[in-house]
């Protein structure tokens, strides 16, 4: 016999006795009968019907809905402000440059150097 | 309700989802010898495989909506009893190993020719960490393949298999050095197996 042969042998008889060693066992008498009474101790809430678990999943899905729809307004809401700003910061600007160009126009006009006098009046 | 008997699990299952405890009482009894010796074979200890047992139970009563079928209700069962039973162990490291004199009060009902070897093989299993423990028992107890030891305890194919065969050479040592293995310093020649089971690797 080889040696390969000789530990297949070996696992074959391992494995046989495993199988003995871990044979299921039945366990005491009053199991089945504990689980029902665990089941009907439980408090109505903790022990959930399909019916209520359906309405539970329900009432989620309605939740998670209304939370979308709360940040879909809150998104545009602010998209609006944003959107308030930029023209406001526009026509800001705007009115700072007419406001300039008037100051320009009146510096030029306060600084601009007296008109020379009239040749035709110096002969009279 | 006798009637009950003779119904399919499948059957049992879509009254037990409409209400009908009974149907469920009749599946907790169809199926309590496997998963409380799933617990038992875990922990080691009759009363707390019998708390977990009952535990995993009362989850099948809530979540009865989710179980498809006869197939799936048995797996969902492993499943669940092999992760509630490995968290256990993590979270009181006590179940991690346990002496072999405590070992032997959670024996099978065997009259096997050597209960001896039997306990022997029981008390070297509880020393295997919790993985490799759950994975031996799943292939032993279960007589499930590594395919479905995978899937089972959400585990690679090859990490099943590496823990299968570290394991049996692992077990295999401890006896050839116990002199356990069966009267001499290798085991014993196999019997051939019954039909239905399947060897390993």
């Amino acid at each position: 016999m080889s040696h390969q042969d000789m530990n297949r042998d070996d696992d074959l008889g391992l494995e046989q006795r495993l199988r003995a060693a871990l044979r299921p066992v039945d366990p005491g008498a009053g199991f089945a009968g504990g689980v029902m009474a665990r089941i009907a101790t439980e408090r109505p809430g903790n022990v959930r019907t399909f019916r209520a678990r359906a309405a539970a999943s329900w009432g989620g899905f309605a939740l998670a809905a209304s939370v979308v729809v709360a940040l879909l307004l809150a998104h545009q809401q602010q998209m609006r402000r944003t959107e308030q700003g930029l023209e406001a910061r526009r026509q800001l600007i705007e009115a700072l440059r007419v406001t300039g160009d008037k100051l320009d126009l009146a510096s030029r006009m306060v600084n601009a150097p007296p008109p020379a006098p009239n040749s035709s009046d110096s002969g009279a | 309700m006798s009637g009950d008997q003779s119904c399919t699990s499948g059957e049992l299952l879509s009254r037990a989802i409409s209400g009908d405890t009974a149907a469920f009482g009749t599946l907790v009894r169809r199926h309590q010898r496997s998963v409380y010796s799933l617990a038992l074979r875990m922990l080691a200890d009759r009363h707390q495989a019998e708390d977990l047992a009952q535990e995993v139970f009362l989850q099948l009563y809530r979540s009865l909506s989710r179980v498809a079928s006869e197939q799936h209700l048995a797996f969902w069962l492993r499943r669940v009893t092999m992760h509630r039973a490995i968290d256990r162990m993590r979270r009181e490291p006590r179940y991690l190993t346990t002496p072999l004199a405590e070992a032997g009060l959670v024996a099978g009902e065997s009259a096997d020719a050597d209960p001896i070897l039997e306990h022997r093989l029981r008390g070297l299993l509880e020393e295997l960490a919790p993985a490799a423990r759950a994975v031996v028992i799943l292939r032993y107890q279960e007589d499930l393949d590594p395919v479905e030891i995978g899937r089972t305890l959400k585990m690679p194919v090859n990490t099943v298999k590496s823990h299968l065969k570290r394991s049996l050479s692992q077990l295999r040592e401890a006896l050839t050095a116990s002199g356990a293995g069966g009267g001499g310093d290798r085991p014993a020649p196999p019997q051939p197996l019954p039909s239905g089971q399947r060897t390993l690797v």
